[in-house]
């Protein structure tokens, strides 16, 4: 379980959480909701220790990994999957290595084994025969799923999602929606994912959290979202420009 | 009033990050020591730094040498006749090159061309968030990305020194005694004579430490870099233009030490 | 290319260069190598002034070692040489430290010994050493040459003993009464002129009689045995070569005495005056050649001169003898010895105890002092650079008036603790050798050695030489 408990955290004058109070709950998948700029990517850095918060507590496993050492951190993130907003693929590699990687890194599987391993996991997010491409080479949504392909390749106890869908086509949203749930449900995983897309957010998640200056302002079931009667929450949800989110 | 204590307050500002920041570099060199003894070492990695670093600077540091030999040849010459010892350009193109320019003028152009590159490489991997995905994965980027970079430059420093120090004596050769007509034999015969072990071997000493200047300090900046691609182009000046005057002031230091 | 692997490439690479560096290693460390399996061998010396650590140590100009180790013992120097393995020291070999030129490295030259099958084993000792220091190499040249003035008095002496001698002499006596003839003539039809030249060579006189009184001073001294010339006239062995030709002078004259008679003989015989001729003819034949051979080297002049100098303050005399050799029109070399009777000082600084320093001044007086200059000339001026008086300086000469004026200023002795020696003069030629010369010696001393001055100087060409040597005959 992951329990953030009030965290705050600014750059230089920017004050970007201001006391995130937040349970993500095991085997659930969690969707975070919030307008654009408004920390949903830093929230999630928190979580797996890559941002250290100014004040406050992340607790995974009843371990406050704030004041872990790189060495204990570097064991809590072994159960950890990230797809990063932008894939943060390794230029470097071409697709079959970067989904190698972790394998490669953590696992003495024999170079057949991962191959076959990683053809899975691409065939899983929709490619097959880009082994050999250079990410450079790769669309922005290709991109996306060699890297939602790479989080998950060592069928992680956690993965963190942030903003799988955004740039796929309605088609290929669904699909991954579908592998998310897919795979959630059959390893019975944790799943914290950043979304902007309605109709994603209520396909994948168990529980939904908006954030909102800075703050966690609505936690619930997606019924629970649905029924809401927070102003916030109801122009986010239905797009309009009438509201108290002053986006102009 | 104010703009002076401004302007103190700002030279302060800037002494202080200097000092910080020689600290971070040897913060980081020695997590680089500590983590270059934890096993596995990632070899396919250190290779491929040491073909980057060093199989591939091979051109530049052969042409390098061989036209500093050469001019240091056509020069050493003018000045020579004037006492009619010709014969000693040989002796000074191959201390010269051994001593001196060899393992600085290798170090520059590899800072220019490896040690760029490392920064600019790490600097994009850190603003498009290669690094923290190697985090997330569990991997160390000191370990994966740094330590074989500062192998490289360690091991290939002074090997692309030697070249350079051939180079430079053959170019020499070359202008000295087909060119200048200097006696082919007493042209070589004083470099065997004046020319120590230790002279060649303090010049490669000295060259894996220019290798390890410009791969940490690379590495660093690179490492560090915030700002986007923007950020990334400043970091590879900044580290080619730190390793550059660190390498110059260490090899003042380095020489008093050794010779 | 793509087909090689990184690893193989990297791989290559570093044998490539290992390859390289165990060459260049190979190369400049032949001696490196083999000399660490090499054996030492030590040897002490009074004074290794400028000898360092890994200088080379040579038999016969080969390398066969190296300098390892430079320490003090018993106040000497101890050096230990490493030499290589395959090169054997014969017990009685003699070790000097020499250096590659006047301004060259030291290092130590071995002179092999007797072949007697008895060698030095490592760690030994080499017990004979020779001190090179130059003066002492001086005074054993020395000693050469006058062995060589004694094998030519004594050639001479067998020259006028033989019958062609005798004719040869016959004929100078014939020459110089045709000579005395000549001038018996040349002077009663320029009686004014003498008259006038003879009042010149008096006033000329009286001022050399101030710089003689300077070199009798100087003279005196070495009669004494003090000083350099004067431990040179005490040398033993100098001596007895002087001695020797001496001897052998006073026997030469002694035959000429006797062979009067024969004189008056040879002077009927025909077949002599003969010989005498062709004899005559074939050195006047000689001397043709001598002279195109010199025309030739016109360029290349040597001057030999004297300079006295008489200082006002302290009523010293100095003596510079010179040696200029002049290969080229606009260069030249200068080497000399400078009588200084005030000589040079040497400063000692003591510190006993808690006291403050003792400052000890030791002039050594009658020492001799080395010049030694390079020279370039541009048009009227001539730059210096060099020893002046022992030590480092510069000098400029301003020519004038087809360089019968030649006004000189020098720098030298530039100590940190005194200020530099500073001179100024010019000089006059009176005569074709006779130089008259004033100025101010020293003048910015703080020790108050200034002291204005005027000087005497005498100088010859090799023009003149030649006429000097080639009236002289040569035997055959
Ligand atoms: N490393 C950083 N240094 C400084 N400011 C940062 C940094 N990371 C994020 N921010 C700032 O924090 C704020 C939140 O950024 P974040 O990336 O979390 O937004 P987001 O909610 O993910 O937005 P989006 O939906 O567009 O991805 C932004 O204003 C951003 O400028
Ligand atoms: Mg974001």
């Amino acid at each position: 379980m992951i329990k953030l408990v009030d965290i705050h955290k600014s750059f230089g004058r920017q004050k970007v959480l201001d006391g995130v109070n937040l349970e993500i709950e095991d085997g659930k998948t969690t969707v975070i909701i919030g307008g654009s700029g408004g920390g949903k990517s830093v929230l999630l850095k928190h979580i797996i220790g890559l941002l250290k918060p100014d004040s406050g507590q992340v607790i995974v496993d009843d371990v406050d990994i704030v004041s872990l050492n790189d060495r204990d951190l570097n064991e809590i993130r072994k159960k950890f999957g990230m797809l990063f907003q932008d894939a943060a693929l390794f230029d470097s590699m071409n697709v079959l290595e970067n989904v190698a990687f972790p394998l490669k890194e953590h696992t003495r599987k024999k170079e057949k084994e991962i191959r076959e391993i990683v053809e899975e996991r691409l065939r899983a997010v929709g490619l097959t025969g880009v082994e050999d491409k250079m990410p450079s080479e790769l669309s922005g949504g290709m991109r996306k799923r060699v890297g939602l392909a790479r989080a998950i390749a060592m069928h992680p106890q956690i993965v963190l999602f942030d903003e799988p869908t955004t740039g796929l086509d309605p088609v290929m949203t669904e699909a991954i929606n579908e592998l998310i749930i897919e795979t959630q449900k059959i390893f019975d995983l944790t799943c914290v994912v950043i979304s902007h897309d309605v109709q994603s957010i209520f396909t994948v998640g168990h529980k939904i959290a908006m954030l909102y200056e800075g703050k966690i302002i609505e936690y619930g079931t997606p019924e629970k979202i649905k029924m809401s009667s927070n102003p916030v929450l109801r122009q986010f949800l239905s797009g309009s420009l009438e509201g108290p989110i002053n986006v102009i | 009033m104010n703009k002076i204590a401004a302007t103190i307050d700002n030279f302060g500002r800037a002494i202080l990050d200097n000092i910080e920041e020689m600290g971070r570099i040897l913060i980081l060199f020695l997590s680089v020591l500590m983590w270059m003894v934890r096993p596995p070492l990632k070899l396919r990695l250190i290779f491929r730094q040491m073909e980057f670093v060093g199989v591939k600077s091979i051109f530049v540091v052969v042409l390098t040498g061989t036209f500093t030999g050469m001019v240091m040849a056509l020069q050493g010459y003018y000045g020579f006749k004037m006492f009619n010892a010709e014969s000693l350009v040989g002796s000074t193109v191959a201390l010269g090159m051994t001593r001196e320019l060899g393992p600085v003028l290798t170090a520059l152009m590899v800072t220019a061309r490896a040690g760029s590159a490392m920064a600019a490489e790490l600097g994009t991997m850190r603003v498009t968030e290669q690094i923290d995905a190697l985090y997330v994965m569990a991997t160390n980027p000191v370990k994966h990305l740094i330590v074989p970079r500062v192998i490289a430059g360690v091991v290939m420093l002074p090997l692309l020194t030697v070249v350079a120090d051939f180079m430079g004596i053959l170019g020499g050769y070359f202008v000295g005694v087909p060119i200048l007509g200097i006696n082919s034999g007493a042209f070589v015969n004083n470099i065997t004579k004046m020319v120590d072990l230790g002279d060649i071997y303090h010049g490669l000493t000295k060259a894996a430490f220019f290798g390890l200047i410009l791969s940490v300090v690379g590495c660093h900046k690179g490492f560090n870099t915030t700002g986007g691609a923007e950020g990334v182009g400043r970091a590879t000046t900044e580290a080619v233009v730190l390793a550059s005057v660190s390498i110059l002031i260490s090899d003042y230091f380095l020489t008093a030490i050794m010779f | 290319m793509s087909s090689i692997s990184t690893e193989a490439k990297v791989g290559l690479f570093v044998l490539a260069a290992l390859i390289i560096l165990a060459y260049m290693s190979f190369r400049v460390g032949e001696y490196g190598f083999g000399l660490k399996k090499g054996y030492l061998v030590n040897v002490v010396f009074d004074d290794a002034t400028g000898l360092e650590k890994d200088a080379s140590v040579q038999i016969a100009g080969v390398e066969v070692g190296r300098v390892e180790d430079i320490s003090l013992k018993d106040g000497k120097a101890l050096v230990t040489l490493r030499i290589l393995p395959s090169v054997e020291l014969e017990k009685d070999v003699e070790a000097k430290i020499k250096s590659y030129g006047i301004l060259g490295d030291k290092y130590v030259d071995i002179v092999p010994g007797t072949k007697d099958g008895t060698y030095i084993t490592a760690g030994g000792d080499i017990t004979r050493t020779g001190q090179q220091a130059d003066i002492d190499k001086l005074l054993s040249e020395l000693g050469i040459i006058a062995g060589d003035v004694m094998k030519i008095t004594s050639s001479l002496k067998n020259v006028l003993g033989s019958a062609e001698g005798e004719a040869n002499l016959k004929a100078i006596v014939e020459n110089t009464r045709s000579i005395t003839e000549n001038l018996n003539r040349v002077v009663t039809q320029n009686d004014e002129k003498l008259n006038l030249m003879i009042t010149n060579l008096g006033e000329a006189s009286a001022e050399m009689r101030n710089a003689f009184a300077a070199l009798n001073n100087i003279v005196e001294r070495i009669d004494s045995g003090e000083g350099t010339i004067g431990q040179l006239v005490e040398n033993r062995d100098v001596f007895d070569n002087l001695n020797q030709t001496l001897a052998s002078i006073r026997d030469i004259t002694d035959k000429i005495n006797k062979g009067e008679g024969t004189i008056g003989k040879l002077v009927n015989d025909e077949d002599t005056v003969d010989n005498l001729n062709a004899s005559l003819k074939s050195l006047e034949k000689s001397m043709d050649g001598i002279e195109r051979y010199v025309s030739k080297s016109e360029q290349f002049k040597t001057f030999l001169s004297y300079r006295g100098e008489y200082l006002f303050d302290g009523g010293d005399g100095k003596g510079y003898f010179d040696l200029t050799i002049r290969p080229k029109e606009d260069k030249f070399y200068v080497l000399g010895l400078v009588a200084d009777p005030r000589g040079s000082r040497t400063v000692t600084d003591t510190t006993v105890g808690a006291t403050p320093t003792t400052r000890t001044e030791t002039w050594e007086r009658d020492e001799l002092l080395f010049t030694a200059q390079i020279g370039k000339r541009f048009k009227d001026i001539a730059l210096r650079g060099g020893i002046f008086e022992s030590t480092g300086g510069v000098g400029i000469d301003y020519f004038a008036f087809d360089d019968r004026l030649q006004v000189t200023f020098e720098a030298f002795d530039f100590d940190s603790d005194r200020n530099a020696h500073l001179k100024t003069y010019a000089e006059y030629r009176l005569l074709k050798h006779i130089y008259l010369s004033a100025g101010w010696d020293d003048f910015i001393s703080n020790e108050g050695r200034e002291s204005p001055f005027i000087g005497f100087s005498i100088k010859f060409e090799d023009e003149d030489l030649k006429y000097l040597l080639g009236s002289v005959p040569i035997p055959k």
